[in-house]
């Protein structure tokens, strides 16, 4: 359809304000990366929207300890939150994944598993908050507080709703002639499953395994209830860096959130395809 | 008796043989279907029954009793009856509502605009496109963290207050318990505002364009257009991205709570935000098994209220 050229304009100035709305909070984190602690809560006329001094200062201090800029040193260094983020959130995904993918399979395929569908929806409509007493005692019980194996298996449960739809969706588009070629060869239906069906399937595997990561990766509340101080993730590690000598370290949390950040964003770009999916429990495709 | 036994169960097998076996799919899906149920009962049945047990109780975690013997704390359901007087409950419940009401139609109208103005092609859409989309992918408690900052009283929202006014403004944004959920709610609008452009473009994307041409030529203005063709095309579409966007806004906490803490005092206090309180600082988990509970149940009546409507509106072609 052909539109007016007033229209166009009126177009790109929302667009550009939208934009505008969007980067603005992106970019004073990533600003506030760079500034060296004068710059952190410098105000008025002072205040700075781009760096005067950039400097990795803030990256060599959650990394190691310290450095000369501050007087404060960390009892313990981002390296292990990161680390205790990342092994959470791929073994989360890895639980996810594979049991979600293999009921997507025996429902889409076989018709079992009829329930599932409505149970795990309900699992994603109830607030985690609303079942974590449980939870945090049946964590303690079988020694799974402050694990991040512990918070694995919590995060795979959590996320497997996405992962069942998603995969169920998928596997519901995929065209059966070949599958059936297969069995009237011979194979048998798991052969199948596993030699011909996953292999065809994985690019919407893939889709549907980062689109599980970032929601692992983006915890912040179960982590905070189930880990306290040796497997604490990046968020829980982050809030926690203040000190009562110079109060909110800016640049270092902002340095941190930007470490955070990254990873989910350019995946959810490279995904940007099946988001609609992945949200809409696969109600919706793009 | 053995033998009558050893019938029966003869018969069984036989059923079994005959009847499964050469339903190799059945038995596969049963297997394959297992992992995902049993992790399901795990998370749902017993931790259900535990929350039931312990609600009616005064246990807590330092009561000095495993939880299994929290029955020797039995209250005869002084929680509940506890829960219905607890004015901080039902302000953080009221709370929790507004934030609601404010943020969810805001994310909504916000998405829709922005959507409509994606619906056809234009030079550098995918490159907008994929920027709009960023906020959504941040992680919460990391955006939660940008808005604190941006909101701190010489902050840059206030500087950029000062350069349209004139005049330096120095609002505590906060901690004024009123702007406090104000800013609250506006981080939230960020964040989300992209989820509902995203689901909304994909549906407006997917209004006939024979239909808009068709009406074009009978005269149709854009918004007769708009509201005759492509909002009845939406109507499943804006439902879900509404019931998406009430049950994740329900649950606020982490944006929030990394923002304010709830505070100050309780102005941002959601129900979430204060159940974690009660859970971690007064520890009375015995009425946090409870307030859980109640949650749960008024949540499952209206999900399945819901549902029905739903089920039965597509019963109805549209």
């Amino acid at each position: 359809m052909k539109r007016s050229v007033p229209f166009e304009i009126f177009r790109y100035a929302a667009i550009l304000a939208a934009m505008a709305v969007t980067l603005v909070p992106i970019l004073w984190m990533v600003s506030m990366a760079f500034k060296p602690i004068g710059e952190w809560s410098a105000t008025g006329a002072d205040l700075t929207w781009w760096p005067k001094h950039p400097t990795l200062a803030n990256f060599q201090f959650v990394f190691g300890h310290s450095t000369n800029d501050l007087i404060v040193a960390l009892d313990h260094t981002a390296v292990k939150p990161i680390l205790s983020s990342l092994l959470s959130a791929v073994f989360g995904t890895v639980i996810a994944m594979s049991a979600g993918t293999a009921a997507a399979y025996g429902l889409s395929r076989f018709g079992s598993g009829q329930n599932l569908p409505l149970a795990l929806i309900q699992l994603r409509l109830f607030p985690p908050m609303a079942v974590m007493i449980p939870v945090m005692i049946m964590w303690a019980f079988l020694n799974l507080n402050d694990t991040w194996w512990g918070l694995a298996l919590i995060y795979g449960i959590v996320t497997l709703p996405f992962a069942f739809w998603l995969m169920k969706t998928f596997f519901d588009d995929m065209p059966r002639e070949i599958e059936e070629a297969a069995l009237v060869e011979g194979c048998s239906r798991l052969r199948v499953f596993t030699r011909i069906t996953l292999p065809m399937m994985r690019a919407p595997l893939a889709s549907a395994a980062l689109f599980v990561f970032i929601l692992n990766w983006s915890d912040y509340l179960i982590a905070l209830l189930l880990t306290t101080r040796e497997w604490v993730t990046i968020p829980v590690y982050m809030a926690s860096l203040s000190s009562s000598m110079t109060g909110q370290l800016y640049g270092a949390k902002a340095a941190l959130g930007l470490i955070a950040a990254v990873p989910p964003v350019i995946m959810g770009i490279a995904i940007q395809r099946h988001l609609v999916r992945g949200l809409t429990f696969g109600a919706l495709k793009q | 008796m053995s033998a009558l036994t050893a019938t029966i169960l003869e018969d069984k097998m036989d059923a079994r043989t005959k009847s499964v076996a050469p339903d190799e799919g059945a038995r596969l899906g049963f297997r394959l279907t297992l992992p995902a149920q049993i992790l399901v009962l795990f998370i749902s049945a017993f931790p259900l029954l535990m929350q039931l047990y312990i609600s009616v109780t005064d246990w807590s975690p330092l009561s000095g009793v495993g939880w299994w013997n929290a029955w020797e704390m039995w209250n005869s359901f002084a929680n509940y009856t506890d829960l219905a007087a607890d004015t901080r409950f039902w302000s953080a419940l009221q709370r929790t509502a507004i934030v609601m009401l404010v943020c969810v139609p805001a994310e909504f109208l916000l998405g829709l605009a922005l959507a409509t103005l994606f619906a056809d092609d234009f030079p550098g859409k995918r490159i907008f496109y994929s920027i709009l989309l960023m906020p959504m992918m941040v992680v919460p408690a990391v955006a939660g963290y940008m808005f604190f900052m941006l909101f701190q009283s010489g902050g840059p929202v206030n500087d950029i207050l000062s350069r349209l006014v004139g005049t330096p403004v120095t609002i505590a944004w906060l901690s004024d318990p009123n702007l406090a959920l104000i800013a609250v709610m506006i981080a939230d609008i960020w964040q989300w505002t992209p989820l509902m452009f995203l689901i909304l473009l994909a549906g407006l994307v997917g209004v006939p364009e024979d239909q808009m041409k068709a009406a074009t030529l009978l005269g149709a203005n854009a918004w007769q257009r708009f509201t005759t063709i492509v909002l009845p095309k939406m109507k499943t579409i804006i439902i879900i991205a509404l019931a998406i966007r009430v049950i994740e806004n329900f649950k606020i906490f982490d944006t929030l709570y990394i923002m304010t803490g709830g505070g100050p005092g309780v102005a941002t206090e959601t129900i979430s935000v204060y159940i974690y309180k009660v859970t971690t600082q007064d520890l009375i988990w015995g009425y946090v098994a409870a307030i859980a509970l109640a949650i749960l149940i008024v949540l499952s009546i209206v999900a399945v209220y819901a549902m029905k409507r739903m089920a039965k509106s597509r019963e109805v072609p549209a």
